[in-house]
């Protein structure tokens, strides 16, 4: 509950484009909903332009204690889990063909048509 | 604004390049495709898991066994994410996630056909991570574009984290083709068995009426043969690099159009492995779901009474 005579806390969240997801900016205090709308565009957004904005009382968030027990950390080595974890180019190479990255892949669905020269 | 009105703004923002957010007015024809594909790439992702956790107790090294045991948990990960997208669309049904689960238990909705075969040796864990999860790559950095914004942001997310699978399938299947004869027949015979799934696995040559429908609502902007020919072109070198036969004789491309010829998979067989569940895996798989979804329900249902009863009390 908020303090007598005090307006209540909103984080606020803002979202730079379409594929993006929301990330907070910081909070600001506003008697209700709608008027901490207003304030985070007055707050944060005089410049920069969003794509979406969301305020959210701040007693409605439950966060994580801020240490290493409750946060995950890198206890261990985790390339195995990371696409850097893995040197496959020198093995390609061996077998004369070329390492593919996700990234090539991604951009060869932007282009149209069929196979194509590989 | 009219009913037609509306349709007609949002058929305009659609070509204009802008997305749909979950909460926006939307066609019911457009919410229903988006459950469509969406539930069923959620419950693929469950179900995709399966085959591959089959190896994980099997793997021939810790290495191995903790890579594959990562990908089995994004997979299962990319499954919540989807389902929850399908969720919020399905709201106006009044149908949550116990609904669109029971849909997979029931038969309701159906999943990769390629999830319904076997994967008797490690070659076919491997090849699974080197070709289904590269057609997976394809369909799904094709959907980055797609006109629902929420389906768009989470692939963009998904497709992220597949980085690491294409990288592991790679490396699985180059430590094998870099082995002895025993274990580049091993791979041979995987590649065999997954090469005609993977065809059926993009669809048909001339597409469904809502595979249309998507691509008029630009869900999704490539043709089943687009990205069945992406697939070809990019793996067919490959696998020929590492000395491998592509079994079949008609997988050759035209040296003027570069279009890939292949032999059509049997449409009937696959379809009906879809649509029936059942193929050789089907069962066995959706009992496993159904052992954790319904034995497991006892721990949802005191969970939430528990948290109730403790809501109750701080009040």
């Amino acid at each position: 509950m908020p303090d007598a005579g005090e307006y209540r806390v909103y984080e606020v969240f803002f979202q730079k484009d379409a594929t993006d997801f929301h990330t907070n900016v910081g909070s600001l205090r506003a008697a209700n909903p709608e008027m901490a709308l207003q304030m985070a565009r007055e707050t944060f957004f005089r410049r920069d332009d969003a794509y979406d904005i969301w305020v959210v009382p701040q007693d409605s968030i439950f966060a994580s204690p801020h240490d290493a027990a409750h946060l995950p950390v890198r206890g261990m080595d985790k390339r195995y889990r990371l696409p850097s974890g893995y040197d496959n180019a020198p093995h390609w190479k061996r077998f004369k063909a070329q390492a593919m990255t996700i990234e090539e892949v991604a951009d060869d669905m932007k282009t149209r048509g069929k196979g194509g020269p590989s | 604004m009219g009913e037609d009105e509306r349709m007609t703004d949002f058929m305009a923002r659609i070509a204009s390049g802008q997305r749909v957010e979950a909460n926006d007015w939307m066609p019911g024809e457009y919410r229903d495709l988006l459950i469509k594909q969406i539930h069923m790439h959620g419950v693929s992702e469950i179900m995709g898991a399966y085959p591959e956790k089959e190896w994980v107790p099997k793997a021939p090294t810790i290495r191995r066994k903790l890579a594959l045991n990562a990908k089995v948990q994004d997979e299962i990960g990319h499954g919540q994410m989807l389902l929850r997208l399908a969720e919020d669309l399905s709201r106006p049904y009044g149908r949550g996630r116990e609904a669109l689960m029971d849909d997979l238990l029931d038969g309701r909705v159906k999943f990769h056909n390629v999830f319904h075969l076997s994967a008797p040796t490690w070659a076919d864990a491997g090849v699974i991570g080197f070709l289904v999860d590269g057609g997976a790559i394809i369909t799904q950095a094709a959907l980055l574009d797609s006109s629902y914004a929420p389906y768009a942001r989470m692939l963009k997310r998904i497709v992220a984290e597949e980085s690491f699978h294409m990288q592991y399938g790679e490396s699985v299947v180059l430590a094998l083709a870099e082995g002895r004869q025993a274990q580049r027949d091993m791979l041979q015979g995987a590649i065999n068995r997954w090469w005609s799934p993977m065809m059926f696995f993009f669809g048909p040559r001339g597409m469904g009426k809502s595979a249309e429908r998507m691509m008029h609502y630009k869900i999704r902007t490539k043709t089943n043969e687009e990205l069945r020919q992406k697939f070809i072109n990019r793996y067919v070198p490959r696998l020929q690099a590492l000395g491998m036969s592509i079994p079949d004789p008609a997988v050759k491309q035209d040296p003027a159009t570069g279009v890939w010829g292949f032999t059509e998979p049997d449409w009937a067989l696959h379809t009906d492995m879809v649509r029936n569940n059942c193929g050789p895996e089907s069962q066995s798989r959706l009992n496993l779901r159904k052992q954790a979804h319904t034995g497991q329900q006892w721990v949802r249902e005191a969970v939430n009474e528990a948290s109730r009863l403790l809501e109750r009390e701080g009040a």
